[in-house]
């Protein structure tokens, strides 16, 4: 249940930073870090897609994924978290190379981008232990 | 018993990912509908017009710097107020580097159409680097998130820089430097340049804003392939 609300406040974020690289939000509000400068430059395009996107698209497909674990008929299904310790496993890794990416190649550090990283990494830390629950259990 | 826990979880859990749904839904409502300044749409058929460099220096200085920027980023600003003043006192002022500066005016920044009107306005009379210095000195005051009607701003600049203001409402209203913006924007999009500011030294292109050290080395660099010595060795780092 956590995963999946924390899934939707990611969720958001990325929609933000994606209705920002479209144009439909005029500048980005950012306190802290160089927004901007992350968000314009040529590594927020992936496969010609603005990386926000997919970051909208993992969102989703997160959130369906954590709301599905959530269904009594999954709950003690091991599959079913391991699916979830893949999936936000490969946020972490992703996260990892786009903040790689900000730190040593744009330098400049995006804060929501820092804040989808922190996300992705409770959710993952959260779906391991949810997986190592499942095991007991049902050992 | 635990069956009605669960089920008390489950209504729990539900309200809040509705919660976070409306507030997150609102709060992008709210970024994506607010007025986003300028108010204008830039004509995407809009004629070409002359690309137009602004620039300072002497003619006869051995190394040439472009600079392409945007008024509404806020790189550009910070390079603008904290490095630029020593690249004008230590480089420029000393003949060593002449300096042009490109608008690039970048889709997401609904206000820098306004704000490149006014200075290619104050440029007409002879004024654009009063009100290039004046735009990145209060860009917090007059970007997308401090307003959606920059015109009030942008005239009362004119007048603080004592332009003729029948002339520079004339120019400003008419828009007819939009052509030559877009012109700008063009001539930076066919050089490759895709980050702003970003800045062309000795022919190669250097993305984002750059400290004065980098600046002072590149200088020196291109000075020593001319053979010439750097005159204000003496202080200029």
């Amino acid at each position: 249940m956590i995963i999946a609300t924390l899934a939707l406040v990611g969720l958001y974020v990325a929609m933000y930073l994606w209705l920002y690289k479209i144009g439909i939000v005029g500048s980005l509000s950012c306190k802290i870090g160089s927004c901007e400068k992350v968000n314009t430059s040529p590594w927020a395009v992936l496969f010609g897609v603005p990386v926000a996107f997919w970051g909208v698209l993992y969102y989703i497909a997160l959130f369906s994924s954590a709301c599905l674990c959530t269904l009594e008929r999954f709950a003690a299904d091991r599959r079913a978290a391991l699916l979830l310790v893949v999936t936000t496993g490969w946020g972490v890794l992703f996260s990892g190379w786009l903040t790689y990416l900000e730190l040593a190649i744009i330098h400049a550090v995006c804060m929501y981008c820092v804040i989808s990283a922190i996300l992705v990494v409770i959710m993952f830390a959260l779906s391991v232990l949810e997986l190592r629950v499942t095991r007991t259990t049902a050992g | 018993m635990a069956t009605a826990n669960k089920n008390a979880s489950r209504k729990q859990f539900t309200f809040l990912l509705v919660a976070i749904g409306i507030v997150g839904a609102a709060a992008l409502g709210y970024v994506a509908t607010r007025p986003k300044g300028g108010g204008e749409a830039i004509d995407p058929n809009m004629p070409l017009g002359t690309a137009q460099g602004f620039v300072m220096g002497s003619p006869d200085a051995p190394v040439k710097i472009v600079e392409f920027a945007d008024f509404e980023c806020p790189a550009c600003g910070q390079f603008a107020t904290l490095t630029e003043p020593d690249v004008r006192a230590r480089l420029i002022k000393t003949g060593q580097v002449q300096y042009t500066f490109y608008v690039f005016p970048l889709p997401m920044h609904k206000n820098t159409w306004p704000a490149s009107n006014a200075a290619y306005c104050a440029g007409e009379q002879g004024k654009f680097w009063e009100m290039h210095d004046r735009l990145f000195y209060t860009q917090d005051l007059w970007n997308t998130l401090a307003t959606s009607s920059p015109d009030k701003k942008m005239k009362g600049y004119a007048a603080d820089l004592a332009l003729d203001m029948g002339k520079f409402d004339a120019c400003y209203d008419s828009k007819r430097n939009y052509p030559n913006i877009k012109a700008s924007g063009a001539e930076a999009e066919q050089r490759g340049i895709d980050e702003t500011p970003s800045f062309i030294i000795g022919g190669k292109k250097y993305s984002g804003s750059q400290p004065y050290d980098k600046i002072k080395q590149l200088v020196d660099e291109e000075l020593a392939k001319l053979g010439k010595a750097d005159p204000a060795k003496k202080g200029a780092k």
